[in-house]
Order: structure tokens, then sequence, then C-alpha cells
């Protein structure tokens, strides 16, 4: 019964999606403000309505009611608690449900935040954000409905991925479903602008906090996925270059684009139709990357089930979505007559438009990389890998120019930069790099990538301490405080630049982690009987025990390995080699140790029965600086989110 | 049984049990690395998108076998991609070969990137000729800058 | 905008979605085979039922069938009935070899299921994988046929059922058999 409720009140959504499109065309046509009020009112219903549908299916879940057959598929009796809610998001429906459900919270705060001061932008907010949910409901309703009753009622559910039951598999899908559904708000605002013909830099200011807040989300989502790919896969790796992960990371890239160039757009009031245009394809890459992932067109390891029907359905409606969006770029595009005004080359504007210049050739090579296959086989018939080597060798050198413009980038004034002034900027920051790369190299280090590496993140690192130190000791000198103070008193005065600066700070400390447990990585694969050791850099492992082990939906081997450095006991890790009861699935779960900021991670991948077990030991030096390093871009951004308004906002 | 004789075994037993166990340090060999290093380079037909060593899938361990028995015959890691290559095709390597038509592939994103840059650069500076000069006096020096910078964030 | 922009846009833009389109009937799991043409490896291995060992080198100069199978194969059962009907064909040739290769299985379920649903023809087991290696083998059931030249003529993935049946039988083997080797496996 619960579930029918759901289901009813998913179908009023929709009902009510296409009656927001209404209203808000007749807000558009009849300039009655009533219209607008009932868009929003609709709006409001079809969050409440879909908070309803989401509600019903997590209770499902809980009761496992195994007469729905999205739970029965995703469910079972001994699946622990904590995961029968993720479970909700754990296929293809429950996820897309999800997805639609963000999106009208956001929409209704949204709506409800700017409606005081945005009257006129609104039923172009209410009409896109609706025509988006209006498509994802009907891929829900029609062809992917998460409500579907089963019957006969199976005893038992199959239960839920063993590889989703993880805590990071929790939250990885909802932040980045917000991350991209976050990007939609931004896309209505500049649809809204498309479409009045207003296209100053109103829509621009009202949306930063929007855009800034979406690409946290997007960054922690796909941080999340790569440390769920680390515990979780074993193999010791936190990003696979595979097509689901590109999938976002292509949205992330162009958005990230966007976030640096609408500054010069609220500057200098320029670019106008180049942020729209940005904007438009961060949308859709998020669109894309939703229709790439569910239809079939490409496989990897994440791939929902699939068949080209829905997949056709994604299509038709993504391409409508996106055709739309570019039509009114091109046809309004072509009435604006650009005034662009640059004073130099080497000026702040000028540095922003080649940094946009390296995202889009990133995002567009990640994207080349995922559909050359696919494109490959429609041409030729012929079909190849496009694996990680690829993208290793030829992401890198577009991921340092990228490192390296961020070093210049805050530090070159706007409009134009004077000799003198570069002088005194980077002359340091040059130089820092090189005593960097000279001192790696004196330790032996040769690794062209890892040089040009360290010279860049000493070359900006530098920059920005050198840049926030000379105004913190103005404002101690001013004030006449300590330089404590003074860094207090820069960064609150200027909190939008300084916590975007920190954000940087962040980018470089992951940077060192990528670079230090990529390129340094050791791993090991010995095969050992009780009482073998193996070492491992200045590591010994000893294996003390095998035994079995058992939890709620799993029993597993379990190795016991003592790990010693010279003599001294560290710590005792415990792989194990798991089977989930329900599906007979085998996991390798890992078994890390923390040590000098890197980890000690090992697997168990195989246990003969004479009682051999294949060990899999891998060092990965600094690697907590990669997490480390998110958590920092996180902080930037949440303090640039939470900056006191200033006069002109 | 004799109590002695049970004591006799008892202490027997004790000692076998508590005898230090010396441990055996377990190493990889040359062939471990080896075999680590192609199966690295070769996917996994049945999981897609991961190589060989990466995989726990029956297949992909079974390819691993191969490449060891391989190597243990004296075949060299080259002949040893060509022949999965001539089994599996070009898809069995984790990146496409550089050649053919998949010169677009590797080498695409550079001529991006230089011919974007190249216009990009041509556009610019048009865009600096076409300003007009700023009327304003040059640059005051660079201490008087931070001063003026702090001055403006002091404002706001 | 400028209108040489405009264009390009629209371009790729109408080219993606082609490609998409295109895309989604294509199966990105299924590996297009290198081997048609080339020399059948010679592989040998113990029969499943005696424990024999059988090689492909003793049934040269004619027309083989290989089929790789699995207890654990749902399709394989799928096939099993005109996998049969298609060895019942041709038997009677001498001309014609059938032979079924057991992948990646344990003895006694291999035994067991092919007790249960019948055999009329040898099945060699493949100990190690690497006669599924050899014949760039990535799942099961798949099927090939050799000439008398002793080169794979035919590969195809799945079960042979139906359309499938009717190919395999009059397109490839028949023609083969009646010695007309120039006739086209597609």
């Amino acid at each position: 019964m619960i579930i029918e409720i759901g289901h009813f009140s998913t179908i009023i959504a929709l009902v009510l999606s296409v009656f927001g499109m209404a209203s808000a065309a007749l807000a558009l046509k009849t300039r009655n403000p009533d219209w607008a009020r009932s868009g929003r009112m609709a709006v409001t219903l079809i969050f409440a309505l879909l908070g309803i549908g989401m509600l019903s299916l997590v209770y499902s879940f809980i009761v496992r009611d195994f007469s729905v057959l999205y739970v029965a598929n995703n469910s079972n009796s001994k699946l622990p608690f904590f995961y029968t809610v993720s479970a909700v998001w754990g296929g293809h429906e429950g996820s897309l449900l999800l997805w639609v459900f963000i999106l009208s919270v956001f929409s209704t705060l949204a709506v409800w935040l700017h409606w005081r001061t945005q009257p006129t932008i609104m039923p172009y907010l209410i009409g896109v954000e609706c025509a988006i949910i209006f498509g994802f409901l009907c891929l829900i309703v029609f062809l992917s409905s998460p409500f579907e009753r089963l019957l006969p009622v199976p005893l038992e559910g199959k239960d839920l991925n063993p590889l989703l039951q993880d805590p990071a598999m929790v939250m990885h899908p909802p932040m980045l479903y917000m991350g991209y559904v976050g990007f939609s708000i931004p896309f209505s605002f500049a649809m809204a602008a498309l479409f009045s013909g207003r296209l100053g830099e109103e829509w621009i200011k009202v949306t930063q906090r929007w855009t800034t807040f979406a690409w946290m989300c997007l960054t922690t989502g796909i941080l999340l996925g790569g440390y769920w790919a680390y515990y979780e896969l074993g193999w010791g790796g936190y990003w696979g270059w595979d097509p689901v992960e590109n999938a976002s990371f292509m949205p992330w890239l162009v958005g990230t684009a966007y976030l640096h160039s609408v500054l010069v757009q609220e500057k200098r009031k320029m670019f106008k139709v180049w942020n729209l245009f940005l904007i438009i394809v961060t949308f859709s890459l998020s669109l894309i990357g939703t229709f790439l992932v569910r239809s079939g067109v490409l496989t990897s390891v994440h791939s929902f089930a699939t068949d080209p029907e829905r997949g056709l359905y994604i299509l038709i409606f993504v391409g409508t979505i996106i055709g739309i969006a570019f039509a009114a770029l091109i046809l309004r595009s072509a009435k604006l007559k650009s005034q662009v005004e640059l004073d130099s080359l080497i000026s702040r504007e000028s540095i922003f438009l080649f940094n946009n210049l390296f995202f889009l050739v990133a995002a567009a090579t990640v994207f080349l990389g995922t559909l050359y296959p696919l494109i490959l086989e429609t041409l030729s018939g012929a079909k190849v890998t496009v694996g990680p080597p690829y993208y290793n060798a030829v992401f890198m050198p577009i991921a340092l120019g990228l490192l390296f413009l961020m070093g210049i980038g805050p530090y070159i004034p706007w409009r134009k930069a004077s000799v003198a002034n570069l002088k005194k900027s980077f002359s340091l920051p040059l130089l820092a790099g090189a005593i960097m790369v000279i001192v790696l190299a004196v330790t032996g280090i040769r690794n062209l990538y890892a040089l040009a590496g360290t010279y860049v993140v000493a070359f900006s690192g530098m920059a920005i301490v050198m840049d926030f130190g000379k105004i913190s000791q103005l404002y101690a000198q001013r004030n006449s405080s300590n330089i404590f103070k003074g860094c207090l008193a820069a960064f609150t005065a200027n909190q939008r630049r300084y916590a975007a600066m920190l954000t940087h700070i962040g980018v470089l400390v992951l940077v060192i982690g990528i670079i230090a447990s990529t390129i340094y990585q050791t791993e090991k694969v010995v095969s050992m009987k009780i009482g073998d050791e193996m070492a491992i850099g200045d590591y010994r492992m000893k294996l003390t025990n095998i035994h079995d082990v058992e939890g709620g939906n799993w029993k597993a081997e379990e190795g016991v390995f003592q790990v010693f450095e010279d003599e001294t006991l560290l710590t005792e890790l415990r792989p194990q080699k798991r089977i989930y009861n329900a599906t007979q699935t085998p996991t390798t779960e890992s078994a890390i140790y923390s040590i000098n900021m890197g980890h000690i991670f090992l697997t168990m991948p195989e246990v003969s029965p004479e009682g051999v077990a294949v060990a899999r030991g891998v060092l990965n030096p600094l690697i907590l600086w990669v997490w480390g390093g998110g958590i920092i871009m996180g902080l930037g951004v949440i303090l640039n989110i939470l900056r006191p308004r200033k006069r002109e906002e | 049984m004799f109590i002695p004789i049970r004591l006799a075994f008892l202490f027997l037993f004790v000692l076998a049990t508590s005898w230090p166990v010396f441990a055996e340090v377990q190493d990889e060999t040359l062939l471990d690395v080896q075999v680590r290093e192609i199966a690295k380079t070769l996917r996994c037909t049945v999981c897609q998108t991961e190589n060989i060593w990466e995989s726990g899938a029956p297949l992909a361990q079974q390819m691993r076998g191969v490449v060891r028995d391989r190597l243990k015959l004296g075949h060299s890691p080259e002949d040893i991609k060509e022949y999965f290559l001539s089994r599996y095709g070009d898809y069995i390597m984790m990146q496409p070969p550089a050649h053919g038509v998949n010169w677009l592939l590797w080498a695409g994103p550079f001529i991006l990137l230089l011919g974007g840059g190249l216009l990009l650069y041509k556009e610019v500076i048009g865009w600096v000729r076409r300003t007009p000069t700023p009327s304003t006096a040059p640059p005051p020096p660079l201490d008087e800058q931070a001063r003026q910078r702090l001055e403006r964030e002091l404002e706001s | 905008m400028t209108k040489s922009s405009q264009l390009t846009l629209v371009v790729v833009l109408l080219g993606l979605f082609a490609l998409f389109y295109q895309g989604l009937w294509g199966d990105p799991r299924h590996i297009p085979t290198v081997l048609i043409g080339t020399d059948a490896p010679m592989v040998e291995g113990p029969d499943v039922e005696t424990g024999q060992m059988i090689s492909l080198n003793q049934f040269k100069g004619k027309v083989i069938l290989l089929n790789f199978w699995a207890s654990w194969c749902y399709e394989c059962k799928v096939e099993h009935e005109s996998v049969l009907q298609l060895h019942k064909l041709f038997k009677d040739d001498p001309n014609f070899v059938m032979l079924g290769i057991n992948y990646q299985d344990k003895l006694p379920d291999a035994q067991q299921y092919l007790k249960e649903y019948g055999t009329t023809f040898a099945h060699m087991r493949d100990l190690k994988g690497q006669l599924a290696i050899d014949y760039g083998v990535y799942g099961v059931p798949e099927t090939f046929v050799i000439d008398q030249q002793g080169k794979i003529r035919y590969k195809y993935v799945g079960p042979v059922t139906g359309h499938m049946y009717t190919k395999i039988t009059q397109e490839i083997i028949a023609p083969l058999l009646q010695g007309q080797p120039n006739s086209t496996p597609s």
C-alpha cells in the first residue's frame, strides 16, 4: 500500500510538472504574477510529492518489502540496516528518483530564495526546472519505475551489490547528483537571460553561490567515488579513468572553467556569450553523463543494466534540452555585438581565457578518450580500449599547464601587468620551484613528471603564500597588530579571494598526493604460508593466521598479518576474502594502516585449500594528501559560500 | 599408557609447538614482477575497463597464468603481448596502438591545445590592438599598488 | 559568436547525437574476432567423460565445429538441444567432426551436465583456460567452424539457435562439406 502512495505521488508530480511549465508560459504571456505564483506552488508541491515518493521507497526498504521489485532486486533480509537506506539509490530506478528529487529540492529552494529579488526571472526558472523534472519523471514513471510490484512475492531479496555495501557509497551518489543538479540552477538563470535578452551580469552574481555549491558537491562526489574505489575495489588505486568516472569528471572540468570565467564578466562585463556557452556545456555534460551511464552505449564496471529503448528515450530528452539551449544561445548571440576591451596580453583577463582553454581541452581529451571506442566502432567496426595509460600520457601535460596558470592568474592584475610587477611577483616562486626540483633531483628522483609536477606545485604554492603574506603584513602594519591578526584581517577583508586561494592550496596538496602515490607506489604480490614474511619497502609483514570470520550477510577468510618496521610491531592488518551469502559474490576487503601520511594497503585476493595465501601489499606514499587536499578544497569553498554579503551583491 | 610416556609425549609436543618458528621471507621473483608488468597492459575482456592484473575474474586469472607460463618458456614480453593481440585484437591492449587512425586520439588533445592556443593568442592580440590606450598614467610602483589594493579591500 | 563558430557548434552537436544514436544499437560487450582466416590452434585436452587425451590434430583435413561451453552457463543450456540437432544433421558425413570444449568448469559439474542433458559427441576439458585464450574466447557459448585446411572460417558468440542455427548449418558448414571452400563466410 505504502509503495502505491509513492507511485501515485510521483505520477501527480509528473502532472504538476506539466502544469508548472504551462503556468510559467502563461506568466510570461499574460504578465500576470498570479501565474508565476501558481508555478511556484507547483514546484513546491512537486518537491513534497517526490519527497513522499522517496519516503515510501525508503520505508519499503526498511521493512524489506520484497513484493516491491526494486526492493527485491537490491535488498535482502540480512542486509545491514545502514545499507538498506542507501540501497534506495543502489540501482538504476532508485538513483533516478534520487536525481529528480534533489532537482525538486533545489528548484524549490531557488524559487523561494530568489522570489523577491528576481521576479522577472521566476517564470523562466520555473519553466526550465519543470521541463527537466518532467523529462526525468517521464523516464521514471513510464520506463524505469522503482514502484513496480513483483508477483509472486519472493521470500528473499537478491541483495544489494556487495561492492556498494560501503560507507563511501552511501554518500557518493547523493553528492554527485547534488553537483549535477546544482548546475541546473545557473543553467536555468542562463536560459532566462537568453530568452529574456537581459544578458547583463545580474544572473551571474545571483547564481554565484549556487555554482560554487554545485561545484563543491561535484568535487566531493568525485573524491568520494575515488575513496570508494580505493577501499572497495582492492587494487590500491583511486582513479581508473573508467567511463563512469569520466562522465562525472567532464562536467567538473567545464564547470571549473565556468567558475573562473564568470569572474571576468563580473569585473569587466566581457565574454557574456562565452559564459553562457560554458554553463550550457557544463549542464549538458551532466545530462550526457547520465545518458552515457544509463543507456548501455559504453560499458564500465559501474554500468546499470540497460536497454536500448530506455537509452533512446534519454537521448531524445537530453538532446531536446541541449538542442533548445544551444539554439537559444546561437540565435541570441547573433544579435549581440561583442565589445571586448583588453589592455594587454599579460592581464588577469587574458590568463583566465587561457585557463578556460586548458580546462576545455582537458574536458575534450576526456570526452574523446571516453567516446573514441564508440567513434571507431561506428566508423570502422574495430574495437579498442582507451585505458589509464592513454589518459596518463595525454592528460598530465595539460594538467601541469593548468597548475602553472593557477600560480600566475591570481597575482596578475586586471587590465595590465607591468614587467616590474611580474618580476616582483614571480621571481621568488620561480626560484622556489627550481630549488625544489634541484633538491629532488639530488635525492635521486629522476621521473620527469614528478619533477615537473613538483616545480609547478612549488611555484604556485609560493605565489599564493607570498601574495597573502604581503597583504597580511600591510594589514598588520596598518592596525599595528601581530602578523596572525594581520592574516585574519586580510582573510576576512576579502574572504571571497582568499577562500578561493585556500581551495587552490587544497588543489596543490591533492596534486602532491597524486604525484607521490602514483609515481612512487610500491607493489608486491607474494604467496605465503602461515609463518611466512614478506618485505615491502621498510616494512615486513608476517602472516600469523588465517581463519574464518562471519558478518551479518557474508562469510570470509581473514588473514592476520603483523606489520613490523625493523623489529617494532606497528599493527595487525586483517584483509579478508569475503563471499556474500545471497549473491555468492566474492569481494576482497582491503586492510589499511596509515603511516607517515601514506598507507600500507594489504589485500588477500586468494587463499588456496592448502592454506597458501596470496598477499598483495601496496605502499602508497602521501596518499592521505589526496583526501586532505580534497578536504582543504571543500573548506575553501564553504568559506567562500559563507562569506558575508557585500554591498554590491 | 604409562604416565611417563604420556609426559614424554607432552614434552615433545610442547617442544615441537614452541620451537621458534623461523619466518621464511617470501619475496617476489623477477618472474612475478614481469608478470605484473605485462598483466597491467592487457585488458580483462569480460570485466571491461579493468586490466587483467587488477581484475579478479577467472578469465583474467587464467590470462595471468598464460603470461606466466609463456615467460617461463622464455617468451619475451613483446612476444606475449603479440600473442594476445593475435587472439583478441587491439581490444586486449589497455591503450590503442599509436598507428592508423588512432593518431587522431593521441595527437587530438595537443592539436586542440596548440590550435586553440594560437587562435586565442591571435584573438587576444587583436582585442588589445583595438582597445584604445587607457589615458591613465603609467601603473604606480608596486608597493603603492599593494597599498591601493589594501585600501580597496578595507573599503568594501 | 561568428557564423563559422555557430556552424561548428551545430555540426559538432549533430555529429555527437548521431553517434549516440548509432551507439544505442551496438553491443559494447561484443568483441569482433580477429581470428577469421587464421590457422586454428591445434589444441588438446582430456575427454570430459573418459579422460583420454583428444587432440585437434587427429581431425586434420575435416570440417570441425568447436563449441565452448560450461555447466554454469545459462545460454549453453538454451543452445544445447539445437547443438545436438546440428550434430545429428552432419554426423554421418565422414568429413565432419564436432567437439565440445568445457570452459572454466569443475569436472564433476561438467560430467553431471553431460549426463543430465545428454550428448552425442566428445568434449575436451580446458584445464588452465589456455585453450579458450588460444581461441580468443571471452564468454560462453562460443562456436567456431574450422575448414579442411585448418583455417577458422566462422565464429559466433551466443547460443546457436533459430536464425543462427540455420545460418551455421546451411551457409557455413554445408557448403564447406560440399567442397565449396570459396563460399563467403560473413
